[in-house]
């Protein structure tokens, strides 16, 4: 057998796979997005061309959730990076019995984004949220709501990091570990502070696993649903209506197939773009330091 | 204009029942007469399974009904309950052809099932004659389209009874003869509470789920003698100057003046139920059936025994809301289809030894109406609604508000109903939110359905 059958042999089963349950699906979503589809009074399509497409762009709604989304996303990933180095700096310094700690602090990602929808619904509500019980606690009988449309996206945002971050905290604490402990002790010896010796030791090693958290923490925000139907279902209000709400409430209320799908290639090309900007302008150069 | 009502009466209601239900009471007819009666024997054949889906409530009930029908009666059901946007996931279950014999659905998500031709009707099944003849009429012409009954009875209700916590009214200086009559003197009776030092006595139905701020504004309108849209021919028919724009200005007031906390506007209805249960609010509106929730020392201990509601007065309060169990018309064999219309006589009408045991239980559980005359003229009936009110001389009281409570045929007797509640609900929150003008919300929501009239072809 030669290399070329060989390496035929053990790929085709997975471009199989893939053609199976990704590019059928994407087919068919390209094919609906050029249509427009009916289910009442019999099932029936009808070429549409590029109408779709253009009646995403012409909606105000679409922007306003693209922008949402955006918003969404570079909070997500701003929380997520600080909460998730926060974390690896403390599960780093653990000592002796309390080193148990960094399999507890894994939990909160094990969480489905439905369970992290229910658990900041309840403690972002004014009647039983955290902010209510934090200034009860200085004799107020105020509520503090924090689902309210001034900073729901922050909220949400900062709820995505708590389920995200202990993954990225985890790699981050890997590199640290093997980060050479005699760096440390020129940094000693030069006398320089803690905030240098973070700056000029500790984090230069971290800034690969950062580019690739920034990337899937991006696709993943973008991506996200069911975290924030069960949280807020896009409210208060519209207000937190990003694009995969917005989608799922034309394909899936209205029963607007063909324009979701058109919607849905805007989203992916958003994506894509995000991504590969990010790979352009940052992963290039960490690849090459690397 | 006129108000869409359900014409039962106070009277009517109470009346006896003739025929089958009396005799049902007197225990004349055995089991195997009744399965007669419905014109079916009620025992599953085919050996497979039927799959029976609903949304999240008191699955302990259902679980439990539907052991009983497999094991007295064969049956092979297979029950599970759907969380989330329950008509949206529903529908795409139905599309896809999904393992999906029976559900629970609401009249406007019925509708439109039917419109998709994903369920098949009672008139198909053999006792349909009967089951009808069981039915208040008002309740069975709210669930058929198009000359079908779509369903069987799972539940009625008013939603948008006004509750009332007795005692936070009489301790802000006022009594039964204070109680608003209307809408109007709802609202400026919350001025007065404020007053009198009340920070919250209003919660008002503008919470999130697909049942909340936009039914919320369909029942205030219609309670105030408005009709969204023709019953008949379904064309739009609020203007500014009318009930609509009236509902829309009157919130726009309160909404300003802070009645209602922003956060009301992201409650889930566990939510709502739980803040108005806090004991925070004094005046909301909630399901008729909820009552029974509230005034349970075990599940509102805040409030129990202290939530009472504003009768009828000359307008009525909230609208019909209901629900039906559906049977699917998805490819499946013949004997299974049979199976599944037993099954469904079964468990949505009665059972075999010829009692209607599903809608009782209910009743006596958690206080739901039924659409059987045969349930709601029982003596179980005002037992249990009896027991469940804070003061059982208002059962009257109670019947004559639900007697009353109107149906928004025009906008839920039509395919296109689902849409324009998610759009609504939308249009609504933006009023609110973004400070839109009464009239481009009014003349939007009239386009709008103009819009899905012309979508679906609706003249």
């Amino acid at each position: 057998m030669s290399n070329l059958q060989f390496a035929l042999l053990v790929t085709v089963p997975v471009l199989c796979f893939l053609v199976i349950v990704v590019a059928y699906p994407l087919g068919y979503a390209l094919w609906v997005s050029f249509h427009e589809v009916s289910f009442f009074g019999g099932y029936s399509t009808e070429w549409v061309g590029l109408d779709n497409y253009v009646a995403v762009l012409e909606d105000g709604d679409f922007w306003r959730s693209a922008l949402l989304s955006v918003r969404f996303t570079v909070e997500s990933v701003i929380f997520t990076m600080l909460i998730g180095l926060g974390l690896a700096l403390i599960l780093r310094d653990l000592r002796g019995r309390w080193v148990w700690l960094r399999a507890i602090l894994i939990l909160p990602w094990a969480v489905s984004p439905y369970g992290t929808g229910i658990l900041f619904a309840f403690l972002g509500r004014g009647q039983s949220g955290i902010g209510t019980a934090f200034i009860s606690l200085f004799g107020s009988e105020e509520t503090i709501n924090l689902i309210a449309a001034n900073i729901v996206v922050e909220y949400l945002a900062l709820g995505n990091a708590w389920n995200l971050a202990p993954l990225l905290a985890f790699f981050l604490l890997a590199s640290m570990m093997t980060t050479p402990s005699r760096l440390y002790d020129l940094a000693a010896i030069d006398q320089i502070n803690r905030f240098e010796v973070f700056l000029h030791v500790t984090l230069p090693p971290l800034r690969f696993t950062f580019f690739v958290f920034t990337c899937i923490i991006t696709v993943l925000s973008l991506k996200q649903f069911d975290y924030i139907f069960t949280e807020t279902q896009g409210g208060p209000g519209n207000a937190s209506s990003v694009l995969t709400y917005q989608l799922y409430k034309i394909s899936f209320v209205n029963l607007e197939l063909g324009l979701g799908a058109a919607m849905s290639f805007y989203l992916l090309f958003l994506i894509l773009a995000v991504t590969l900007g990010l790979y352009f302008f940052w992963g290039r150069r960490e690849a090459r330091n690397a | 204009m006129k108000k869409r009502e359900t014409g039962m009466t106070r009277r009517g209601l109470l009346q006896s029942t003739a025929g089958v239900g009396v005799a049902a009471a007197a225990g004349v007819l055995g089991p195997f007469d009744f399965a007669r009666a419905q014109g079916m024997d009620l025992a599953a054949t085919s050996g497979e399974p039927i799959y029976f889906r609903g949304w999240n409530f008191r699955t302990d009930v259902v679980q439990a009904n539907v052991e009983r029908y497999n094991t007295n009666l064969n049956g092979k059901v297979d029950y599970a309950t759907v969380t989330g946007d329950y008509p949206s996931i529903m529908e795409k279950s139905l599309i896809a052809n999904a393992d999906l014999d029976v559900l629970y659905a609401n009249p406007s998500s019925a509708v439109r099932y039917y419109g998709g031709n994903w369920i098949m009707p009672v008139d198909d099944m053999p006792n349909a004659e009967e089951i009808k003849a069981g039915m208040y009429d008002n309740i069975r012409e709210a669930w058929s389209y198009k000359g079908k009954l779509l369903g069987l009875s799972y539940f009625v209700s008013t939603r948008g009874t006004m509750c009332i916590n007795t005692e936070k009214f009489q301790a802000a200086g006022f009594g039964e003869e204070d109680y608003p009559k209307d809408w109007p003197e709802l609202y400026s009776m919350l001025y007065k509470l404020r007053d009198k030092g009340e920070k919250t006595p209003y919660l008002a139905h503008w919470f999130a789920e697909w049942f909340g701020i936009s039914w919320g504004f369909v029942f205030e309108m219609m309670n105030r003698g408005g009709v969204m849209a023709d019953p008949e021919t379904h064309k739009p028919m609020m203007t500014v100057d009318g009930p609509a724009g009236q509902t829309l200005e009157d919130w726009k007031k309160i909404w300003k003046d802070g009645f209602v906390p922003e956060e009301v506007l992201s409650y889930n209805e566990a939510a709502y139920i739980d803040a108005f249960r806090s004991g925070r609010y004094i005046i909301s509106p909630q399901q008729i059936y909820d009552l029974k929730t509230f005034n349970d020392p075990e599940q509102s201990a805040a409030v129990a025994g202290k939530i009472g509601f504003l009768p009828y007065q000359g307008q009525p309060w909230g609208l019909i809301d209901s629900a039906m169990y559906l049977m699917t018309s998805r490819d499946r064999p013949d004997a299974v289809t049979d199976d599944v219309k037993k099954f469904a006589s079964w468990y949505g009408y009665k059972n075999e030894d010829g009692q209607i045991a599903v809608a009782e239980r209910w009743m006596k559980e958690n206080m739901l109406f039924s659409a059987y005359k045969e349930v709601m003229e029982s003596d179980l009936a005002k037992e249990t609604i009896q027991a469940s009110i804070s003061n059982p001389d208002d059962y009257e009281k109670l019947i004559e508000v639900y007697s009353h409570t109107p149906f928004p045929k025009g906008i839920w007797s039509v395919v296109w109903s689902e849409e324009f509640n998610a759009w609504l609900r939308e249009k609504l929150f933006a009023f609110l939110q973004q400070d839109l003008s009464v009239e481009s919300v009014i003349t939007e929501a009239n386009d709008e359905i103009a819009r899905l009239n012309k979508k679906y072809k609706i003249d």
